[in-house]
């Protein structure tokens, strides 16, 4: 099946706060179904944030204490998958409620723009079901999806930079002995494009076009999505009964 | 009562903390947590609730395991490997 869009409601959000970026991505989820077309979203953090899946425990994955010592916010995400150190990286979510019910075919059609997007920089990117892209064997992008009320979520990052030492200082691992080994693993399966922001982010929305056929709409939060979002973020996103929940 | 702990690594990472009665060799409480994936994500609390009370054995855990995602979707683990993250926990002590 093919799925096409006239228009794609598009949000540069700037660098927000984890709960912010979090609650956001929640909000806009109830906003896609005012309008008569999908949202792409694409953002960064500021200050770095950890974001653990919503199946990980926050006390088992990470050390929350170094954390605020170093700045970083922690939040715990609506969607699956791993803790994730949000840095130096562009972060995009695509929310419509069309779209493949097959699970496996709406990672497909949405990494595969990811790919077209990364490709367009020269890069030989591939897809590594079910949620991850990679260039020449190591990751550069993670997704996450979830669905609601016929509602689908699809957030990822392409990433930019990696600092894995720094990763490691806030990620809780089994044992201090293994953490080297860890490090260097880590190191040899994970890379950053060094491309910047804007160039990441102009490539995007270009793939999104071409592969929808649709028009980019640019266009900001209305102010209830504003106040909506502030409210999710200290209400739900920075309390520890959801980012504490296991 | 007793606890056990376990980490697994299937496809992904299952960690599972589980609350045991000896006598009767039941779970009373279980935790499970980890990077997978699961649509809709409310299955895994009723996969945790399920095991409430279930005996401490392969077939039993895994057929549990199994009605209870009947209705959903995962990936990262499966019946089989779930039933191994539990009974990892006793690491050779039960069957």
């Amino acid at each position: 099946m093919s799925f096409k869009f006239s228009k794609i409601r598009t949000l540069e959000t700037g660098y927000n706060s984890g709960p912010w970026n979090m609650a956001l991505d929640e909000v806009l989820m109830n906003s896609v179904n005012y309008y008569s077309m999908p949202i792409l979203r694409i953002y960064g953090w500021q200050p770095p944030a950890v974001s653990i899946g919503y199946f990980q425990s926050m006390d088992e994955e990470v050390d929350t204490k170094r954390c605020r010592q170093m700045g970083i916010d922690v939040v715990r995400r609506i969607t699956g998958g791993g803790a994730v150190l949000h840095e130096s990286e562009l972060t995009y979510s695509f929310i419509t409620n069309v779209y493949p019910k097959n699970i496996m075919e709406s990672y497909n059609l949405i990494c595969d723009i990811v790919i077209m997007c990364v490709n367009k920089l020269g890069f030989n990117a591939k897809f590594a079901p079910l949620n991850d892209i990679i260039v020449d064997g190591k990751k550069v992008s993670g997704n996450a999806q979830t669905r609601k009320k016929d509602t689908l979520l699809h957030h990822g990052t392409i990433l930019l930079n990696v600092n894995v030492e720094k990763m490691f200082s806030v990620l809780k691992v089994p044992s201090e002995k293994v953490k080297d080994k860890m490090i260097n693993d880590v190191k040899g399966r994970v890379m950053g494009l060094n491309k910047p922001f804007e160039q990441l982010a102009y490539n995007l929305k270009e793939s999104f076009t071409e592969k929808f056929g649709a028009e980019i709409i640019v266009d900001s939060l209305t102010i209830e999505e504003e106040e909506n979002t502030k409210k999710l973020a200290k209400e739900k996103y920075t309390s520890d009964q959801w980012n504490r929940k296991k | 009562m007793k606890t056990a702990h376990n980490i697994h690594k299937s496809k992904k990472l299952i960690k599972v903390s589980l609350e045991y009665d000896e006598h009767s060799n039941t779970i009373n409480s279980i935790t499970i947590t980890g990077d997978f994936f699961l649509y809709p994500e409310e299955g895994l609390d009723k996969l945790e609730a399920s095991l409430i009370g279930t005996k401490l054995g392969k077939d039993t855990i895994k057929q549990k395991i199994e009605k209870s995602l009947n209705d959903s979707e995962a990936f990262g683990f499966d019946s089989e490997s779930m039933t191994d993250a539990i009974l990892g926990c006793f690491k050779g002590e039960k069957d």
